[in-house]
């Protein structure tokens, strides 16, 4: 089991402001898609330290990024 | 070093592994690419082990995407966290014994503009606050008295992270860690205006809260070291470990952290002032050129 970020698409694509990249301890690991204007995440990647969530809730308050419970393989 | 190093042998590139292909196809190297773009290039640093929610490792990352030119540069850390990322990175790195980087890196320097006279090559060091301003003290005040043309970056956690959490010289007065229950007894050193003293050319102070910033003062100061003589930038790097801090507040601590005793410093010569403007006007230029065609 690993804790990971999830990006609801619909809702981060309305924005367009990609700051959750940009504050990401990862490399490689939040990366944006120019087609559908949406940040995704490598899930082997991230280590779930929650930091893109407080960008994106606590300080830009878009709540577009919500941690979630995944298993190997998912 | 150089781009033919880099580039792949025709032939070769279904051999090479995926993340090597990526690197030379959609990296950095031989193009300038902007920090904003973060996420839509391949990274230098491909992974790295170093602890959820770090901002060294955050750090490190802004500087690998700022460096002006990776083919050309070479990277010089110690013991401490940070080398656990630069040495995962593809820009060659030299891991020195504590403390001497910057007495290596100043040989090193020497000897690449005797090997390349014509060429820039870049030298920066990248060590935590234990090997620049505790054990490797007296070596970097002394590539600095010496005018050593290379940067020096300390990434200043507050603490020995790696050993169990040790008081190192730049941890704030009065802060207890694991392994000095007692609390500092000293003030943290003041290491910019020893900096500025001791004959750097560039001088900056910064927490880690805005990535444009931050790759402006590396750029800056590896342009600096290139003509003038030795830079340096104060990095506040937290360990959210050794300080626990909760890893989805450790932005939260850089900002407050900011606005306290990490205000952001820039100090420069006159003639680097001049220098680094007339670099950044034809940075612009170029970029509004490119823009219209």
């Amino acid at each position: 089991m690993y804790f990971v970020a999830h990006i609801h698409e619909n809702e981060c694509a309305k924005y367009n402001c990609k700051q959750c990249v940009l504050f990401c301890p990862e490399p490689n690991c939040l990366n944006y898609k120019e087609s559908g204007h949406t940040a995704w995440v490598w899930t082997d990647r991230c280590k779930g330290c929650e930091i893109c969530v407080y960008v994106c809730s606590d300080l830009l308050k878009r709540n577009c990024i919500e941690m979630v419970m995944v298993k190997a393989g998912d | 070093m150089g781009l033919e190093y880099v580039r792949i042998s025709p032939g070769f590139e279904k051999y090479m592994p995926r993340d090597y292909v990526d690197l030379v196809k959609f990296g950095q190297f031989g193009r300038e690419v902007d920090v904003m773009q973060l996420g839509q290039f391949k990274e230098l640093v491909e992974e790295h082990p170093m602890c959820a929610g770090c901002y060294m490792a955050y750090f490190i990352r802004i500087f690998y995407a700022a460096l002006p030119k990776p083919e050309d540069t070479i990277v010089l850390g110690t013991a401490g966290c940070a080398r656990l990322a630069l040495s995962q990175a593809a820009v060659p790195f030299i891991y020195g014994n504590y403390g001497d980087t910057n007495a290596v890196a100043s040989g090193l320097k020497r000897a690449l503009s005797i090997r390349f006279p014509d060429k820039d090559k870049d030298v920066v060091v990248i060590a935590g606050d234990g090997g620049l301003m505790d054990i490797g003290f007296g070596m970097t005040m002394h590539s600095w008295f010496r005018g050593e043309k290379f940067t020096t970056i300390m990434v200043d956690n507050e603490v020995y992270g790696n050993t169990g959490g040790q008081e190192s010289g730049m941890s704030p007065k009065g802060v207890q860690l694991k392994m000095a229950p007692l609390g500092k007894k000293f003030d943290k050193i003041n290491a910019v205006q020893l900096a500025i003293d001791a004959g750097c050319v560039y001088v900056a102070k910064i927490s880690p809260t805005n990535p444009k910033k931050i790759a402006k003062v590396v750029r800056r100061a590896i342009f600096a070291a290139r003509k003038f003589g030795p830079t340096f930038i104060h990095a506040y790097t937290s360990c959210n470990i050794e300080y626990s801090i909760p890893t989805r507040e450790v932005l939260a601590d850089a900002r407050k952290r900011e606005k306290e005793d990490f205000k952001f410093f820039e100090w420069m010569t006159d003639e680097v002032k001049e220098y680094l403007e007339e670099i950044e006007r034809k940075e612009k230029e170029r970029k509004k050129q490119e823009v219209k065609s």
